[in-house]
């Protein structure tokens, strides 16, 4: 995407990086990589359900790794991630059906989502401090 | 004769035309999962929560309930299938290339079949041992 040239040697118009960044479309990024960060993310369901399905040890060893600092910075990565891209979707879900698609709505719904997640995110792990 | 897929038409249907070959079925399963997801997601953090403070055998009595145990298991199912799709629009968005985008495309449902399989497998296992 960083190429200037295409093959031939003719050169590619901007296309990226003409466009202000405008809050609906950093809005739309992040959704897309908050999706993929999900995905990968499965792996360490996996590795924590399995490990409670096989023996202590093994459970330990996840639950060690879950509580260390990179364990948490991942969770917490994670929690922000799932409630950012379940705030998109429900965005994407409003959109589908046309609703609040014009200006100003959709600059609201794009910072509804945004502080939404934030927000999600920071209530989570307080009831998760409360209850741990 | 019916068609199942509405949004198609016959002739579509049976020359897989359309630019991607298939995208209706897709888009249709996208958008079933992020429904199911809505409320599916919630009941995997309140798990979550419920599960922070609970050591080995606290885990292995929770997760072998019924309902969280079929609850995990239909987050996982929903959530297996979601991601598939969303990383396929990913892949064929940014790989380019004959081979490597097949192979990304094929990696996408071995890793999601693999995870889902994975997860479900330690859940039913939790339960019946």
């Amino acid at each position: 995407m960083a190429e200037t040239e295409r093959p031939g040697g003719r050169p590619l118009s901007p296309h990226l990086f003409i466009y202000r960044p405008m809050l609906t479309m950093i809005m739309s990024i992040l959704h897309r990589a908050t999706g993929a960060a999900l995905y990968l993310g499965t792996g360490l369901l996996a590795w924590f359900l399995l490990a409670a399905s096989i023996d202590v040890t093994a459970f330990e060893t996840a639950s060690w790794f879950l509580r260390s600092i990179y364990g948490q910075a991942v969770l917490l990565g994670f929690t922000w991630a799932l409630m950012q891209h379940f705030l998109g979707g429900l965005r994407h879900a409003l959109w589908d059906r046309g609703v609040w698609m014009d200006h100003p709505q959709r600059e609201w719904l794009a910072q509804a989502t945004l502080w939404g997640g934030l927000a999600l995110t920071a209530l989570a792990w307080a009831l998760a401090w409360l209850m741990g | 004769m019916e068609s199942k897929d509405t949004l198609r038409t016959q002739r579509s249907r049976v020359g897989r035309l359309g630019a991607s070959r298939s995208g209706t079925g897709d888009n249709a399963r996208m958008r079933m999962t992020s429904i199911a997801l809505v409320p599916l997601t919630v009941a995997f953090m309140v798990m979550v929560l419920d599960l922070v403070s609970k050591d080995y055998n606290a885990v292995r009595s929770y997760l072998g309930h019924p309902l969280p145990a079929l609850l995990m298991l239909l987050f996982i199912g929903a959530g297996v299938l979601h991601m598939q799709i969303g990383m396929k629009a990913i892949i064929e968005d940014y790989v380019h290339g004959p081979h490597l985008k097949e192979a990304a495309l094929t990696a996408n449902v071995f890793f999601a079949v693999s995870a889902g399989l994975a997860c479900a497998y330690a859940v039913l296992r939790i339960g019946f041992a």
